[in-house]
């Protein structure tokens, strides 16, 4: 009978106290040799990483470190639901309820099979949504598809596998395909809008997610490793990144002078 | 400062109040270094890294959640600052240090663990093994290594799966292992 044995992964769990069976392991190790002297490596080269000698900051660090940014704070980002309590979003509200009000008067007062003429609810006329509002709402929700897409990304080539057990990748395949429509949606929106830097990493980002949603469903430690070379060629996490923190900073400060990244 | 004096100098900050903000400030700044450094092992960087936070904290803040625990939504930002400065410097350094020489035995005579950390040596390439990470691996390794936090609050606090954060960590600590020549 093959004798069972840890693999440096389980190993490197049971150092950090986060291995589920710690007791069998335990055992194991008191009854495997070869197994206990990987374990002393282990251990012995994690000893070797000691906490870095961190600089001392004095009792005043905070008061410095305020000082040198209080003149630097900006805009507070408003809670989410402070968006809907804005006068024109008030307004927007007010008329699509008015909206769905008429709808619901027209069905009850017109005879099934015809279709109303003209509601007999006056309708609040749709308010203009300003350039600068519409910017803003644009540029949050790009920065939110973004930040989802980043973590998509991480998952995805951060999973692991081995040559026997290739890595099960298909729940990021579902995480990168619920981004996609969102994707299309937000780079057109860009286009038309004329943030051309916006939508080609965007463009770049659909390409990847694509890719992730039509590819095999489980990948060797050879595919992932050739696809994390590919994106580090591409930059395009750090890229994703950094254009998240843009979206922010410009949702915050529309108009702004375009950046390129 | 109690629970509830905290409680009021948050909401106060949340609706703008700089000086409540400072006061917060002063209150988590060293741990926001100490986590910077750890992260970074670069003094001016953990400084960059602390005041970038402290800047997203102060925007974001009316987004955090009062039953939230603010050290450790202060604590995701930091980290993830820190993954961003570590970002930038892997995308530009041009490598200048002298190559690691892995066959290079590691002094001999100590075999007190602690002093051998200590060693000058062993410090050195212990640093040059961790500029070979990646940054979302040295995050990874800094914040289960030196901050004792479980893969699980690693994965919440980089945005990664737990089984990310895991392979993030396994990554690191078997290049490091190379690195110092302890590899079996």
């Amino acid at each position: 009978m093959r004798t069972m044995h840890y693999t440096e992964d389980e190993l490197i769990l049971y150092y950090y106290g986060e291995h589920r069976r710690r007791v069998r392991v335990e055992q194991h190790l008191a009854d495997c040799a070869p197994c206990r002297e990987r374990y002393q490596g282990l251990a012995a080269s994690l000893a070797l990483v000691a906490d870095p000698e961190i600089p001392e900051r004095g009792d005043q660090y905070g008061l410095e470190v305020w000082q040198r940014i209080r003149h630097q704070l900006p805009e507070q980002e408003a809670p989410w639901w402070a968006v809907w309590t804005r006068p024109h979003r008030l307004a927007l509200a007010g008329a699509a309820a008015a909206l769905v009000l008429a709808a619901f008067i027209a069905g009850r007062t017109w005879p099934g099979g015809e279709a109303p003429v003209q509601p007999t609810v006056a309708v609040a006329p749709e308010p203009e949504i300003g350039a600068d509002a519409g910017a803003r709402v644009r540029l949050a929700a790009i920065g939110d598809h973004l930040e989802q897409s980043e973590r998509v990304l991480l998952d995805f080539v951060n999973a692991y596998g081995t040559a026997d057990q290739p890595a099960d990748v298909s729940s990021q395949q579902l995480g990168a395909a619920d981004l996609i429509s969102a994707n299309r949606l937000y780079r057109d929106a860009s286009t038309a809008a004329g943030d051309e830097t916006v939508a080609a990493v965007l463009d770049e980002l659909e390409r990847n997610l694509l890719e992730i949603v039509h590819g095999p469903a489980t990948l060797t430690p050879k595919d992932l490793e050739q696809i994390r070379l590919r994106l580090d060629a591409a930059a395009l996490l750090f890229r994703v990144r950094v254009l998240s923190e843009q979206m922010r900073e410009r949702e915050l400060d529309v108009p702004i002078a375009r950046k390129t990244i | 400062m109690d629970a509830s004096d905290a409680a009021a100098v948050l909401a106060r900050a949340q609706q703008g109040d700089g000086e409540a903000f400072r006061v917060l400030m002063e209150r988590h700044s060293r741990r926001a270094f100490q986590l910077a450094f750890r992260m970074t092992r670069n003094e001016q960087d953990a400084e960059d890294v602390v005041q970038e936070s402290f800047l997203r904290a102060y925007r974001q803040l009316g987004r955090f959640e009062s039953r939230a625990n603010f050290a450790t939504w202060l604590h995701r930002i930091v980290a993830n600052c820190a993954v961003d400065v570590m970002r930038t410097r892997h995308a530009k350094q041009q490598r200048v240090s002298e190559p690691l020489d892995e066959t290079a035995p590691l002094p001999a005579g100590a075999p007190d663990p602690q002093r051998l950390a200590e060693s000058t040596e062993v410090r050195r390439r212990v640093d040059e093994a961790l500029a070979g990470l990646s940054p979302l691996e040295r995050a990874a390794f800094a914040l289960r290594h030196h901050e004792g936090r479980s893969i699980e609050e690693i994965g919440r606090t980089l945005g990664l799966g737990t089984s990310a954060s895991k392979h993030a960590v396994f990554r690191a600590v078997k290049k490091l292992r190379i690195a110092l020549n302890r590899y079996a």
